[in-house]
């Protein structure tokens, strides 16, 4: 049985899977299982690539793809239907946002299996807004709360290498993971509730949008960091705020994670330094994304789905099941600061997490990336549209004409889209 | 020392080569993990225009992975210094110990361009902060061994380049053998749009043709990623510049930034037949957002005019057959057709014990009307008859021209009364028709007809007699004043013919008395 597996900026996923499929190898020693771990671009290309030469681009038998990507390949024939074979969907033991998205247009059948979610949230270190923001649940509710706090901590330390925002799921550019948070928050989204037309251009949108290309304009966040080339993505120590859709270490109640290479390097440095980068990893508290604080912000699903190509369907659904089991999802996504998609580990660890008050909050009435066919395609039209604006942000470049124009395109062909699927 | 890691290298090295790339790729940076005891190792290509290292793959505690992630190296950095360099370089840090090979070489364009591309990068290998740095001596053992990798990664590349000009070689034979046997309409666009797909995979193909009469861009066919085919018939594009993208690009009118964007993932490609342009083929990969590679473009362009020629010729091929099966002046099926056809729905009627019945009409005084009013208002008068029935017909029926002014129709699963009540309606429609006539005191012409009727099973077992007892029907109704309606089983009794009642009196049409000059008597 091959697997593939999305890649993530934290590299403890991948090892986690590894242990979690040395288990499965113990526990059914007949079956054998090897993994690949491909980036979202690369397995999207794979799968277009099996539509395209089944034989030359065979699929891997169990791939997890983000949860919106269901309906798109479900429809091309690329996934086997899972509710008959897989114990958790049968019964439908997931949380009611999750099963909402599962299978739009039929309940009783689902071509993947949710494993496990995230939700962006606001992550600041109290020590670092003394004297910026009295109360921070309120201050840093709003967007606009939020920004005056990042300047005004920005202004206040000079200190090198510190910054006061840090997106440690950033690729480089700014990508859709990026702004899609913000559109939700400002209650705007790709395509209108009916899903007859793209609205990219639409204020609450192209706003979202902006408001996040502003943070790079102004230089909150820096793109294609080389300091991240340097150091990797955690550089906890030296910010005072992350927006970050995983728990980082230290906020789990369990067992805390241990820390990134990045954060224990990051420690020496910032230990010296400005009243920012007092305190451990531990010291960070969570909020909602800020302007989503009475709920409604944007989770992100990633689901388990079985190639209808593959030559055992019923193995690799098993291995699904099996993946499915509280004992094995919880260490899997307890690794990476996630949360399990089962129902009942998922309000485990939502009541038994030490910032379960906000997290309760933010799961309090979550959204989900529409699982319509053209919504990936869409999203890939949004990335390209903020690769291009990176770039010229980077180069000095960019204005806001430019964004209306990308967007205007985007719109133009996510519309041709939906006229044609 | 040199050459021992270069054999450990090229057994794991040539073991992924049927892999691809990036099993190769996987392969190298696990086999130099191994050999320099690293706790990490990463494959940057470097994208020189944007000054952006784009992570490839990255190989750590074990495990491979391709990662999206696009950096700039920090001026002056030991990344910056290698890649400007091209020598090695390696620095130290609480984030570990770093020791960057950069590399540059010449390769054939991936994408089908006939120059050499340059491809450079940076292998970043990695220790923790807490293990040995890189000496220099390691530092030129560790680039030695990656420059042999990299003359590998070359091979590596042109092979998979090698595949896809093999892959292409064959699509052009064999897509040129489709395009040369497609004949007719529907199969030769059907084996077409196949054809392409099958060749190239793009995420949709879509046929329009330019429909002279109408002035529009109507669509034929469309096949998806899956080879699927369907009909988009229902598209109609008026063929006027400003009423769709595709009438401009048809017109040649199409410009614009749109266009521009659209241009690596969608093909538009006029059809063209003697510099007259016939239609559009479309080939997009919108879903995916894949880039359609050049070469793939200039190739399907190379196809282009005998794509064109092949729906060209599958058109006039359909355009002869249509001469040679069709009569153009009532746009009835000929004679031979018909027999064609009448096997086939007999053979039907047999197997599945399903009526049929066979109608055999005949225009009442058509002689006459030629000879009085010449053969151009017999045509009209033939076009009309022939409209008219079209129009009253289910589709399963099958009308012929059957000779002069003689039509039958086929009525698959029709009974005797069934085949009444049509040919009722055809009478009844006839008689109201109007032909004008000028140059005549009348001015217009009224057309009767006499029709006969038979059935399976209840007249006839075989074909010929079928139409044997049709025409005895049709016989018996042009003996006893024309302008009627028989069935064969209720013909009486006659020359020793079994007894049969008389026909009904009320399927009797009056003879139209309206018309006088169509009186005359047949001669």
């Amino acid at each position: 049985m091959r697997i593939w597996l999305l890649s993530d900026y934290n590299h403890k996923k991948h090892l986690a899977f590894k242990s979690m499929l040395s288990r499965f190898s113990v526990a059914f020693p007949e079956a054998e299982a090897e993994f690949s771990v491909k980036s979202r671009r690369s397995m999207w290309e794979s799968l277009f690539a099996h539509l395209r030469d089944p034989k030359r681009n065979p699929l891997a038998d169990v791939m997890e793809i983000p949860q919106n990507w269901t309906e798109l390949f479900s429809r091309l024939g690329l996934l086997a239907e899972l509710a008959s074979k897989v114990e958790p969907l049968a019964r439908r033991r997931y949380p009611d946002f999750i099963l909402k998205e599962l299978c739009r247009h039929d309940e009783a059948r689902a071509f993947s299996a949710p494993w496990w979610l995230e939700a962006p949230a606001l992550f600041f270190r109290p020590g670092a807004l003394e004297g910026v923001c009295g109360e921070p649940g309120r201050e840093l509710a709003s967007w606009e709360g939020f920004r005056s706090a990042l300047d005004k901590v920005s202004a206040g330390v000079k200190k090198r290498g510190f910054r006061a925002l840090a997106s440690p799921y950033s690729s480089g550019a700014i990508g859709t993971a990026d702004v899609l948070p913000r559109v939700w928050g400002r209650r705007g989204g790709l395509f209108s509730d009916d899903f007859n037309r793209a609205t990219f251009t639409r204020e609450e949108t192209a706003g979202g949008i902006e408001d996040w290309l502003e943070l790079a304009v102004s230089g909150k966040i820096e793109l294609f960091s080389p300091d991240r080339f340097e150091n990797g993505p955690f550089p906890v120590e030296q910010c005072a705020f992350i927006i970050s859709s995983r728990k980082l270490p230290g906020q789990n109640s369990r067992k805390a994670a241990p820390q990134s290479r990045a954060a224990r390097s990051g420690q020496r440095c910032a230990k010296t330094g400005a009243r920012a980068a007092r305190g451990g990893a531990g010291e960070f508290k969570v909020l909602p994304y800020p302007g989503c604080s009475e709920g409604g912000g944007l989770a992100l699903v990633y689901n388990l789905a079985v190639s209808a190509s593959s030559a055992d369907i019923s193995g690799a659904a098993a291995f699904v099941s099996w993946a499915m089991e509280p004992e094995n999802l919880g260490p899997f996504t307890e690794s990476f600061g996630v949360f399990p998609c089962f129902k009942a580990s998922f309000e485990e660890l939502l009541n038994g997490d030490r910032e379960a008050g906000a997290y309760r909050k933010i799961f309090s009435a979550p959204e989900l990336m529409p699982n319509i066919m053209a919504y990936p395609t869409a999203e890939l039209l949004l990335e390209r549209a903020l690769w291009n604006l990176s770039l010229k942000i980077v180069r000095r470049d960019y204005d806001r004409e430019d964004l209306t124009r990308e967007l205007i395109m985007a719109q133009g062909e996510a519309d041709y889209l939906l006229s044609l699927y | 020392m040199k050459k021992t890691a270069e054999n450990s290298y090229g057994a794991a090295a040539g073991q992924a080569f049927d892999g691809g790339r990036d099993a190769f790729l996987q392969a190298a940076l696990e086999a130099v993990s191994a050999r320099f005891m690293l706790d990490g190792a990463s494959f940057y290509e470097y994208d020189e225009k944007n000054a952006l290292l784009r992570l490839r793959l990255r190989q750590a505690s074990g495990v491979a992975f391709e990662h999206e992630e696009n950096l700039r190296p920090a001026p002056g950095s030991a990344a910056a210094r290698a890649l400007e360099s091209m020598q090695p370089a390696s620095a130290s840090s609480p984030g570990g110990r770093f020791l960057y090979c950069a590399f540059k070489f010449d390769c054939c364009d991936p994408s089908g361009g006939k120059n050499a591309v340059t491809c450079s990068g940076l292998i970043r290998l990695e220790r923790s902060a807490r293990r040995r740095r890189f000496s220099a001596a390691e530092a030129a053992r560790a680039d030695a061994f990656l420059r042999s990798f990299l003359r590998d990664y070359y091979r590596a590349e042109y092979f998979s380049l090698t595949r896809k000009y093999d892959k292409n070689v064959s699509a052009i034979t064999e897509l040129t053998e489709v395009f040369a046997t497609a004949l007719r309409v529907r199969d030769s666009f059907r084996h077409i749009l196949a054809g392409i797909q099958t060749y190239f995979g793009f995420d949709r193909v879509r046929l329009y043709l330019i429909d002279e009469k109408n002035q529009k861009l109507k669509g034929e066919l469309s096949a998806d990623i899956r080879g699927q085919i369907k009909s988009i018939s229902y598209e109609e594009i008026p063929l006027e510049a400003g009423a769709h993208r595709f009438a401009d690009i048809v017109l040649g009118r199409s410009s614009g930034a749109f266009m521009e964007r659209y241009k690596d993932c969608v093909l538009y490609m006029p059809l063209s037949v003697q510099g007259v342009t016939i239609g559009l083929l479309i080939v997009d990969n919108l879903l995916s957002q894949q880039r359609i590679e050049p070469q793939e473009l200039a190739m399907l362009k190379s196809f282009g005019g005998q794509i064109a020629l092949a729906v060209d010729n599958a058109r006039l091929f359909d355009k002869v057959e249509e001469l040679s099966l069709y009569d153009e002046l009532t746009k009835l099926p000929l004679r031979r057709y018909f027999n064609q056809r009448f096997q086939e729905e007999f053979y039907r009627a047999e197997r599945f014990k399903q009526p049929l019945a066979l109608v055999w009409a005949d225009v009442d005084h058509f002689k006459e009307i030629n000879d009085t009013y010449g053969h151009q208002i017999g045509d009209v008068a033939l076009r009309e008859v022939g409209r008219v029935i079209l129009a009253n017909l289910r589709k399963i029926d099958f009308p012929c021209r059957y000779g002069g002014d003689e039509i039958v129709i086929l009525l698959p699963q029709a009974t005797g009364a069934e085949a009444l009540r049509l040919a009722q309606r055809l009478s009844a429609e006839i008689s109201e028709l109007r032909i004008a006539v000028p140059f005549s005191k009348t001015r217009e012409l009224r057309l009767t007809l006499s029709i006969g009727v038979s059935t399976f099973p209840q007249d006839a077992a075989a074909i010929e007699t079928m139409l044997e007892k049709a025409d005895d029907a049709l016989y018996w109704v042009k003996s006893h004043g024309r302008g009627k309606i028989a069935l064969y089983s209720d013909l009486p009794p006659a020359n020793g013919d079994k007894a049969k009642p008389a026909p009904d009196m009320a399927q009797e049409l009056k003879t139209s008395a309206a018309g006088g000059d169509n009186d005359a008597g047949e001669k």
